[in-house]
């Protein structure tokens, strides 16, 4: 009985799609269903691991917070397991642990995240929570109190870590009054100013059906969880959420400079750039080529220089982030305080490079081999293809974004490359956010912009009020 | 010689009663030399996962060298034989792999990720450098630096690490897992090349690492390249045996480190036993009761109900010596740390004396199924978990019995544990206290 057992279940595990060398990798298929209320259900069979995996994703996120209270969209996503229905904090907490699922928030400016993954034998305790948790939380007064409480104390602490908040700094410096640089987590002031009602109110506002896209992914029939998933969100009254417009941000017309002052640092940690690209730029599967070369992996130019030819870092990199408008764009390393200029002046040097000598022909070649070996590995877990339905869903893009990736990234050409580095590499009017031993570096950070600002760690926020 | 590893073994156990059998078939071979080797086909993804873990780590070293064998993983991607100074890495990250490697107390792991067409180049690159890797004396001037940067970022920058180092070095006064994997500043600039030669000979025999492999391959293809490109790296002896035992501790130890810092930090950790020790099991139970989640024991008393941390965190690490079970917290605004150590006390002290739930005990072992599962999502994911078993275990088919040893631990083996282990005079507790001036 075992042996023809054992040989039934072989058999199923080879029907799972069987990847040729060579082949790339397709986005397998899935059921996308619009409610008469406006919610969106994505829903994809994916067997294999007993595991299922179920998103949250509202179109709106931070943008949404009141001037003077940021952090509001997160506060309220994060509040949502302190109490649903008729189940305490404690509870939730309790019937979470006892299945052994995961329930994980987020939120960026243009998107807000309830994440679960459960056990497929625990579909209806899964889905039963995630549905109180979101459409029912109660918001109780004293789970409130806690959390800010709580949020304040956090950011303080991650101030000890620049790693943690160079980017905060680094956002805010870079747009100034454009939406984009209020911190989506906000800072100490703003939570201190944050109180129940305008978490009740921001529950009602964004929590709403046409807002709503709910992708599910993982080991059961995509019918059931369709008719499961619309018997939960289907009978929410539709409405609507008013758009945001967005305008563009203004790139950095002057060079500036912030120094954020540690005073027990050995290291300075730099971040310097520009206003980048949005996710839908034309031009997004070229600047994942010429950004792999120039800071995107450990042979970069970027990297090359300050870590494998020179020793002066551990890890130099590049990246745009993208968003629905342009993000930021930026060069980041660190290194010891007595190497501070030789570490900038290094990173200025290969970005001037990069627009004298481009890359060469073999060069290219192997960014594009990078990039497609490195792929598939995107696309192997249920939450990140729940994740890449989300974006497609959100962004206006589908599922050619993968099963078409590997043919656009071998349709670049060197004057594709050539394009992009003068458009999107700036090398004049940056924006550089500095953490470090200001007694020590300030003499020679100085040289690197007429328009300084200085600040403590210590001060509350993450930078100019 | 062919075994498959089925979960059938866990619906009989009851644990999973209504889970679905998972195959999860697992070739094994040794090779001419001695290294073993561990595949496991998946075809989903057209990828592969490989691992190596030599069984050499910082508890190899001895002071004056420490630090070296984290520092010989940054050799291995410096230049050997047939492929020179960075060209690893050049080779590798051009035909679309990319790399990694870390070091602990006890091992030294690499790991490449690649499309599957680049499996023979893999293996080019892997003989060549565990067989001829150079030690060249620029290279190693440089790479100090690295090293050295590295360091800064994770110890003397950052609190935790600062915190981490010196705990360690007070809980263990005699054993190698006395001095940090990164190895001492001092002994950081000091390595010579002598050092670095007699290391790499010590620790990186063939027959002293495990090789495994998740993925887009096929086994037999597999061990034709294996036999080929490793398989004739010749044995060596492999590090010899440790000399040193902790001896028991007698005493709390309690140790202040003063530092410029927006928070303190509590760190406390008890002696436990290695890995491969039956009470392994009991005491991971413990640990999900404890940490596990926003309704673990600690999180509830010292993050939620007394507010008195913003965060509480923990547990133990595999290990072949006997190591610690520890706990960080980091108080809140305005609390001392000596009312969370107190807290946190008061709730070790429920689980040795009363036994826990029912409920909870289950929770722990749906909490540890679910992790399993887990860990198991991706080929990476696949990779780590059947070489960490057979290293830590000694064998990978413990994973099978894994589930059956977690689900026979009683609430009274999580009293007994929690008697014999978490007492006073077997912990060491440090703090990092906000110092009023940077220097």
């Amino acid at each position: 009985m075992k042996r023809s057992l054992l040989l039934i279940l072989l058999l199923f595990a080879t029907l799972t799609h069987r990847t040729n060398a060579g082949e790339w990798v397709h986005f397998p298929a899935y059921r996308r269903t619009v409610l008469s209320n406006g919610v969106t259900l994505l829903v994809m069979e994916k067997h294999g691991a007993p595991l299922i995996t179920v998103t949250l994703a509202l179109k709106s996120g931070s943008l949404q917070d009141p001037a003077g209270k940021e952090g509001l969209a997160d506060i309220t996503n994060d509040l949502l397991r302190k109490g649903a229905a008729n189940r305490s904090a404690e509870q939730i907490s309790d019937d979470l642990d006892f299945i052994g699922a995961t329930l994980e928030t987020s939120t960026t400016y243009e998107l807000t995240r309830v994440h679960t993954e459960f056990l497929k034998k625990d579909l209806t305790a899964g889905i039963d929570l995630f549905t109180d948790l979101i459409l029912k939380p109660t918001y109780p007064a004293v789970e409130v109190d806690k959390l800010l409480k709580q949020r304040v104390d956090g950011i303080k602490a991650a101030k000890d870590e620049p790693l943690e908040v160079i980017g905060h700094y680094y956002q805010q410096f870079l747009f100034g009054s454009h939406p984009y640089g209020r911190p989506p987590g906000g800072d100490e002031q703003s939570t201190d100013r944050i109180r129940r009602d305008d978490v009740v109110r921001f529950h009602e506002l964004a929590y709403v059906s046409s807002n709503m896209v709910i992708a599910a992914c993982g080991d059961f029939s995509a019918v059931d969880m369709e008719k499961i998933l619309s018997s939960r969100f289907g009978s929410l009254s539709p409405k609507y959420i008013t758009a945001l417009t967005l305008p563009d941000p203004d790139p950095v017309a002057a060079t500036r400079l912030e120094l954020i002052d540690k005073p027990d640092s050995t290291q300075t940690f730099f971040r310097f750039g520009n206003t980048g690209i949005s996710v839908t730029d034309p031009d997004r599967v070229v600047v994942d080529i010429v950004n792999t070369l120039f800071g995107g992996r450990f042979t970069s130019k970027l990297n090359t220089a300050l870590r494998i030819d020179s020793g002066l870092t551990y890890g130099a990199a590049s990246s745009f982030e993208r968003r629905a408008r342009p993000g930021a764009f930026f060069i980041n390393s660190y290194t010891q305080n007595d190497s501070t200029e030789k570490a900038l002046n290094m990173a200025l040097n290969v970005l001037k490079d990069l627009h004298e000598k481009g890359f060469t022909d073999a060069e290219v070649a192997s960014a594009k081999a990078y990039i497609k070996g490195q792929f598939g590995p995107r696309v192997e877990t249920a939450d990140q293809l729940a994740d890449l339905m989300i974006r497609f869903e959100i962004y206006g893009l589908d599922k050619k974004e993968v099963d078409d990736y590997a043919a656009r990234i071998d349709a670049v050409t060197s004057a594709d490359v050539l394009r992009v580095i003068k458009k999107d590499y700036p090398t004049t009017n940056l924006a550089f956010t500095i953490i470090g031993k200001a007694s020590q570096i300030e003499p020679v950070i100085k040289k690197y912009s007429a328009q300084i600002e200085t600040r403590s760690i210590s001060d509350p926020g993450f930078g100019k009020k | 010689m062919k075994r498959i590893l089925s979960l059938l073994a866990l619906v009989a156990s009851g644990l999973v009663a209504k889970a679905e059998p998972l195959v999860f078939p697992v070739e094994t071979a040794t090779l001419k030399n001695g290294m073993k080797v561990l595949i496991h086909e998946d075809h989903s993804i057209p990828n592969v996962a490989l691992y190596i873990f030599f069984k050499v780590g910082s508890r190899n070293e001895r002071p004056g060298i420490t630090g070296l064998s984290h520092f010989f993983e940054h050799m291995m991607f410096n230049g050997a034989k047939k492929y020179g100074p960075h060209m690893f890495d050049r080779a590798m990250e051009n035909s679309g792999g990319s790399n990694n490697a870390y070091t602990s107390n006890d091992v030294t792991v690499y790991q490449d990720w690649f499309p599957s067409e680049m499996l023979e180049l893999i293996f080019d690159l892997e003989g060549d450098r565990i067989r001829d890797l150079n030690f060249d004396p620029k290279m190693i001037d440089s790479e100090r630096g690295v090293v050295a940067s590295e360091r800064r970022t994770s110890v003397d920058n950052n609190n935790f690490g600062v915190l981490n180092e010196q705990f360690q070095a007070a809980a263990f006064i005699a054993h190698p897992y006395h001095w940090p994997v990164i190895g001492w500043m001092s002994d950081i600039q000091a390595w010579t090349l002598q050092d670095l030669k007699t290391h790499f000979s010590m620790g990186y025999a063939p027959n002293n690492a495990v090789m495994v492999v998740a993925g887009n391959v096929t086994a037999s293809k597999f061990l034709k390249l294996a036999e080929k490109y490793i398989g004739n790296i010749p044995r060596r002896d492999p590090p010899p045996a440790l000399r040193t035992v902790e001896p028991e501790q007698m005493g709390e130890r309690r140790i202040r480190v003063e530092k410029f810092a927006q928070t303190p930090i509590v760190m406390i950790g008890w002696h436990v036993p290695e890995t491969a020790n039956p009470d392994y099991y009991p005491l991971s139970i413990l640990q999900v009761i404890l940490l596990n989640g926003e309704s673990s024991r600690l999180y509830r008393r010292l993050v939620d109900k007394d507010q008195l941390a913003i965060a509480v965190d923990g547990g133990m690490s595999q290990s072949f010596d006997p190591m610690l079970f520890s706990i960080t917290a980091q108080p809140r605004e305005g609390i001392e740390p000596e009312k969370v150590e107190a807290a946190l006390y008061e709730e070790l002290d429920r689980v040795r004396k009363d036994l826990v739930d029912e409920k909870e005990l289950q929770k722990a072992k749906n909490t540890l199924l679910a992790q399993f599962y887990r860990s198991m999502k991706t080929i990476s994911g696949q990779a780590n978990t059947l070489g960490s078993y057979e290293v830590f275990f000694g064998d990978y088919k413990k994973l099978l019995e894994a589930p059956d040893l977690f689900e026979k631990v009683s609430r009274d083996d999580l009293k007994r544990v929690a008697q014999k282990y978490f007492g006073e005079k077997n912990r060491t507790v440090a703090t990092l206290i906000p110092a009023k001036e940077a220097k």
